[in-house]
């Protein structure tokens, strides 16, 4: 009977991690369901996407014919650079009867390091279908130019000069209203470099003393309200000038925020931003008494967010722990190239191209004379905390590329990177739920 | 991303805030710390015989086990974690009215071993493998037997599924469940399978209740019955347990808990309890 039990059991736990592995799965090809005639589902032999400069790029192609009617055909598939280069194109013979699957392997010769566009199209006599995908080799490998000004470190010392100048006069206010039994929401308010007023929320757990802290900033035009999420940190979010409660100045759409005084590297409003975030930390620092480990604090942001993030943590070493998503701006010369390839324009280019249109005198070199002291990728050299980034293969806002080139100038030794292969300008569930850990990890958090 | 964020959350609470009172399949964290003292109490007067039936004890006659172990669990890596026992135990074996009381004390069987994370499903449920070995912390003479084991080397096998419960189960709560074969290097063995099933569910911000459902089978050429199940080697039993665990802080969680033996075969009909505190360091 016990022989019986035992067998009982392991059959029982086998098929339930068979249908937690068949769960994730099927979790991943709903983010990219699609429908049609024929549907190819693509999936990278490699976890993440990411194969080694040695190897070969193999998918599992499975094939849907959702007619009644026996299709024969082609799918071909052809390999560019991330930037729109043709390296390969290749085909096998499509033969799929009536509402059936079939699976396919699709073989690609190995690729110097990078990022490479593949794209899977079904020709058949009735349709015609693409499937767009991303594989990295090797990205940890790619390295990028840096175009960092002679007087980078002067200006950002200057600024930081600037902004020191400035009395923060911080004002805490608590929103009782928003408050619950388990966390105490304030209002928090100071002035900031040009002596704008920026405003941000902290969420203190009522169930604890000291906390470490989590320190968001925010994506592109984003309103950051009280994070109510964290149990376990601090959390302080801070919208930016232009940003959420903090548009007494600046406040403009998303079509034009990034192009205010783009002209002029002194007065761009991305200095102000950069200098913001500091004065975030600043007021962090000067807020022990509120509960605040300012021994562990992390900052973290998606898009405009990673960037800040990163700038934050590589001007200010009272960051201990970085993580970013998908960071924009980051090697904006292979940017604005990669963007160049691109059968529609996207942000950040599509809008600095059109301001490029509609200003004759606003060369690209003028653009990249202010931009190069903005371009989180030469920042990056100076941050020396603990880094986890997550990027998304198919994000044309940040291409992968820029990401890589971004992280590989980072100085730290203690980085890590993740890549979700289909998602597009953002990561996934999974990611987060590793970064969790992994700041715990970093803090020691029990 | 609202909709991620509130999932998050709920995962996190899950997975990672509220403790579990067995940390066999979950892993501990790299460079983390666990050390988990309890106290254990047990108590029998009446047995099983061989086919299962219940029999009544001389009158008088009890055995009790007082026993204190200190478990502790290190994360090497982020898969991998040094997980170790030891047990010191206080037993005492009263043979009935008129008969004589023999009390025995010290430290068990060590059990130390590793634990590999092999897969985990979006960080939410855990399957891992642990390898351990068994080792005596005291001295058998030769053809003797000790009341604090079995005396010999052991090695053990276990392989452990664990994590949130399902969503279609029910919406917050964990499982942990266990299946261990054992052997100890002696020519009557004993061989030993067991499973072992947790489901815990969060009652409060701070309490949770849990339920441990054990199966054991010990098989050994030896048949012969011994009260104190230390000292036996072949025999079986069910025993499901309750307990009621209280978080004070991140770092101190204090479980309390009850169990029965309401089945088992060549073994004790006995009841007990058991406090446990769970310290993360």
């Amino acid at each position: 009977m016990m022989k019986t039990f035992g067998y009982v059991y392991l059959f029982a736990s086998l098929l339930f991690v068979r249908v937690e592995a068949r769960a994730a799965a099927f979790q991943q090809e709903q983010q990219t369901e699609e429908t049609g005639d024929i549907i190819l589902k693509p999936s990278p032999r490699s976890e993440n996407a990411v194969f080694k400069k040695n190897e070969q790029i193999v998918y599992n192609l499975r094939v849907e014919n959702n007619t009644n009617a026996y299709t024969t055909g082609r799918i071909s598939y052809t390999v560019t650079t991330d930037d729109g280069k043709k390296v390969s194109v290749d085909s096998i013979q499509l033969a799929i009867k009536g509402s059936s699957t079939k699976d396919y392997v699709v073989k690609i010769a190995p690729k110097t390091s990078g990022f490479y566009r593949v794209n899977f199209i079904v020709n058949s006599a009735e349709y015609d279908d693409t499937v767009r995908r991303v594989f990295g080799v090797d990205p940890q490998e790619i390295r990028s130019q840096l175009h960092k000004p002679a007087d980078f470190d002067a200006f950002w010392k200057q600024s930081r000069e600037q902004l020191e100048k400035i009395t923060p006069r911080y004002r805490v206010l608590e929103r009782r209203d928003l408050s619950t039994d388990k966390k105490r929401v304030y209002a928090v308010e100071m002035h900031s470099f040009d002596n704008v007023v920026v405003r941000g929320w902290l969420v203190i757990p009522r169930d604890g003393k000291k906390f470490p802290v989590h320190y968001r900033v925010p994506g592109y035009v984003v309103t950051l309200n009280p994070n109510m999420d964290s149990d376990d940190f601090i959390a302080f979010d801070l919208n930016v000038r232009g940003n959420g409660n903090s548009k007494d100045v600046i406040n403009i759409g998303t079509d034009n925020y990034c192009l205010v005084n783009v002209e002029d590297k002194n007065k761009y409003v991305y200095r102000g931003v950069y200098m913001d975030c500091i004065r975030g930390l600043d007021f962090l620092c000067s807020h022990e008494d509120l509960g605040i480990d300012t021994s562990k604090i992390f900052v973290e942001g998606g898009s405009q967010g990673g960037a800040l993030a990163l700038v934050t943590a590589a001007l200010d070493h009272r960051v201990k722990v970085l993580t970013m998503q998908v960071p924009l701006y980051a090697d904006i010369h292979d940017n604005m190239a990669i963007s160049a390839s691109y059968d529609k324009q996207v942000f950040p280019f599509k809008v600095f191209r059109r301001y490029n249109s509609v200003h004759p005198g606003f060369t690209w070199d003028k653009f990249f004379s202010t931009f190069d002291y903005y371009d989180p990728q030469n920042f990056a050299p100076m941050v020396k905390c603990p880094v986890l980034m997550g990027i998304g293969l198919l994000d044309q806002f940040c291409p992968p590329r820029c990401s890589m080139a971004l992280f590989n100038h980072i100085s730290s030794d203690n980085k890590e990177y993740v890549c979700v292969p289909n998602s597009t300008h953002e990561v996934n569930m999974n990611y987060f739920m590793f970064q969790n850990l992994w700041l715990r990890e970093k803090f020691r958090i029990p | 991303m609202k909709k991620l964020r509130l999932s998050l959350v709920v995962c996190l609470f899950f997975a990672l805030v509220l403790p579990y009172k067995t940390f066999a399949g979950f892993p501990i964290g790299k460079y983390r710390d666990i050390v988990v003292p309890s106290f254990n109490y047990y108590s029998q007067t009446n047995h099983y015989d061989v086919y299962g039936n219940y029999v009544k004890g001389a009158p008088g006659a009890q055995f009790s086990s007082y026993s204190f172990s200190l478990f502790a669990g290190y994360g090497i890596s982020r898969r991998l974690d040094f997980l170790a026992t030891v047990p010191y135990l206080y037993q005492v074996n009263n043979l009935g009215t008129g008969n004589k009381t023999i009390t025995s004390q010290g430290a068990g069987d060590m059990v130390a071993g590793l634990s590999y994370n092999i897969a985990n499903y979006d960080y939410l449920r855990y399957l891992s493998v642990q390898v351990s070995g068994v080792v005596p912390l005291y001295t058998v003479a030769a053809n003797a037997t000790s009341a604090l084991g079995l005396g010999n080397y052991g090695a053990e096998i276990k392989l452990m599924f664990c994590g949130a419960l399902p969503t279609f189960i029910a919406d917050k709560g964990y499982f942990n469940t266990e299946v261990a074969y054992r052997r100890y290097f002696n020519y009557q063995g004993p061989d030993q399978i067991s499973w072992l099933g947790t489901v815990g569910y969060p009652i409060g911000w701070h309490d949770q209740v849990s339920m441990d459902i054990t199966v054991f089978r010990s098989f050994s050429s030896n048949t012969a019955f011994n009260i104190n199940y230390n000292a036996e080697r072949d025999y079986a039993y069910v025993k499901p347990q309750l307990n009621f665990g209280h978080t004070f802080s991140r770092r101190f969680t204090l479980f309390a808990g009850g169990f029965y033996v309401p089945y088992g075969i060549n073994t004790g009909l006995g009841y007990g309890g058991a406090v446990t505190a769970i310290l993360k360091l």
